[in-house]
């Protein structure tokens, strides 16, 4: 009873993940065609302290709209997420989700986002409310 | 006494069949009946438990928990149970301990054949709700916390064979920082349950206790009613806050334990169950279409 007892406690105590067929590809891990158009571009600034290098990309593909980080690196945080800003805070913006681990690093842009409106490219924690890095949107 | 088992036996499986959903709410249902006899040269019990479920799309559940009980004296006892979840589906795996529940019980002197007991307490969470596999945030059918600090009462009434249970479950802290976006996952299966707020629930359970002649045996089939007050919201890719229609209402339960009691006052205790009634959008993960458990415990 007693290694009954211990083995559900040690079960209890220790958390674990394995993939499945949805978290199996990394965020971030979709390619943009080489035939995609560029249209704006921006190189990220770092705020709050933290490290920063690397540039943000918008391309037109097709109908829809990328965002693209090349030679990316940041100072790691707990949940960080990917944001189009109205400006370089995190007040108003469109949340692209997770920031995926890799130096190249891809996203879709939701159908009706203005580059015009939303000109700013934020890293930005969501747990805690604290940005990390924004990069400004220039035209190509 | 045979016959009256095996009529509710029958009608709960009927019951089962006919409507495979499931149990559902991991706190508020953990509120459990006071009256549990305690040995008297005995004041302290430790519990352990599995149970397996089913929940919304393709996820399976083993949930797990411990807990210890105090008895004071006749009227006052206290309870500590921690809980953990494993949760498994197209996603992947994901396991974690999940909270802490801290409640005392207070049994005022019985007057006739009725007799009350007030429980209260705390439900702790032990992460935000924010677990992830390979940093794809998750739905809440895949963490093993709510992510908020909840106030939990309940007024407990016995009378002969029957237990009434009256509770509510408050969130009073919410720390939830789930980051689940449905749009973004590649499946419809769960709702976006970004930055996730959830409203209060109360319930109401009804328990009939039969024990066999010599009392070895006991079976407690009983309906829980929970009442999910208000609609739960998210903050959507625009940082809007949104409520989510139809997460609001009424969940029905049925449960049927069946538990074995040994000489020395240790007891073993099987229970299935199943929702007849859900609610039109569980966000909160809170999805069981059927459980099945196992618990042990031991008094010393």
């Amino acid at each position: 009873m007693r290694t009954i007892f211990t083995f559900i406690t040690i079960l209890m105590l220790f958390g674990c993940e394995s993939e499945g067929e949805l978290t199996r590809e990394k965020i971030g891990a979709m390619v943009v065609s080489s035939e995609a158009t560029l249209l704006f571009s921006g190189t990220f600034e770092p705020e709050g302290g933290n490290k920063v290098t690397g540039t943000a990309h918008i391309y037109k593909e097709g109908d829809s709209y990328k965002l693209s980080l090349k030679d990316f690196s940041i100072s790691s945080g707990p949940d960080l997420k990917v944001y189009l800003s109205k400006t370089n805070r995190p007040e108003s913006f469109v949340n692209l989700g997770s920031l995926g681990s890799g130096s190249s690093q891809s996203y879709t842009v939701p159908e009706g986002v203005s580059f015009a409106t939303y000109p700013y490219v934020l890293i930005h924690c969501q747990q805690f409310n604290h940005l990390f890095a924004s990069a400004a949107l220039k035209s190509n | 006494m045979k016959i009256k088992f095996l009529i509710v036996l029958s009608l709960f499986f009927v019951f089962n069949l006919a409507r495979a959903q499931g149990c559902s709410d991991a706190g508020i249902c953990s509120i459990g009946s006071s009256f549990n006899g305690n040995d008297e040269k005995k004041n302290n019990s430790i519990e352990f438990a599995t149970i397996l479920g089913k929940g919304d799309a393709d996820v399976n559940y083993v949930s797990a928990y411990i807990g210890y009980t105090r008895f004071f004296n006749e009227k006052w006892s206290a309870n500590a149970k921690v809980t953990s979840s494993y949760a498994n589906g197209s996603f992947g795996g994901r396991g974690s301990v999940g909270d802490v529940f801290l409640t005392a019980n207070y049994v005022p002197v019985a007057t006739g054949s009725y007799k009350w007991s007030f429980t209260s307490g705390l439900k702790i969470p032990f992460n935000q709700s924010n677990l992830k596999i390979n940093d794809h945030p998750l739905p809440m059918d895949y963490q093993s916390s709510l992510g908020t600090f909840d106030f939990l009462g309940s007024v407990n009434l016995n009378y002969k064979n029957w237990d009434f249970n009256y509770a509510v479950q408050l969130p009073v802290i919410n720390i939830n920082a789930n980051s689940y976006f449905s749009e973004y996952s590649g499946t419809a299966d769960f709702v976006t349950t970004n930055l996730f707020e959830r409203k209060p629930d109360v319930l109401l359970r009804g328990t009939y206790t039969i024990n066999t002649t010599n009392r070895k045996f006991s079976f407690k089939p009983n309906l829980l009613f929970i009442y999910h007050l208000g609609q739960d919201t998210y903050e959507d890719i625009y940082g809007q806050r949104k409520s989510i229609a139809g997460s609001e209402g009424l969940t029905v339960n049925g449960n049927l334990i069946a538990g074995y009691h040994f000489a020395s006052g240790n007891s073993i205790e099987a229970s299935i169950a199943t929702p007849f009634v859900v609610r039109e959008v569980r966000p909160d993960g809170l999805t069981r279409a059927w459980t099945a458990g196992v618990s042990y415990k031991v008094r010393f």
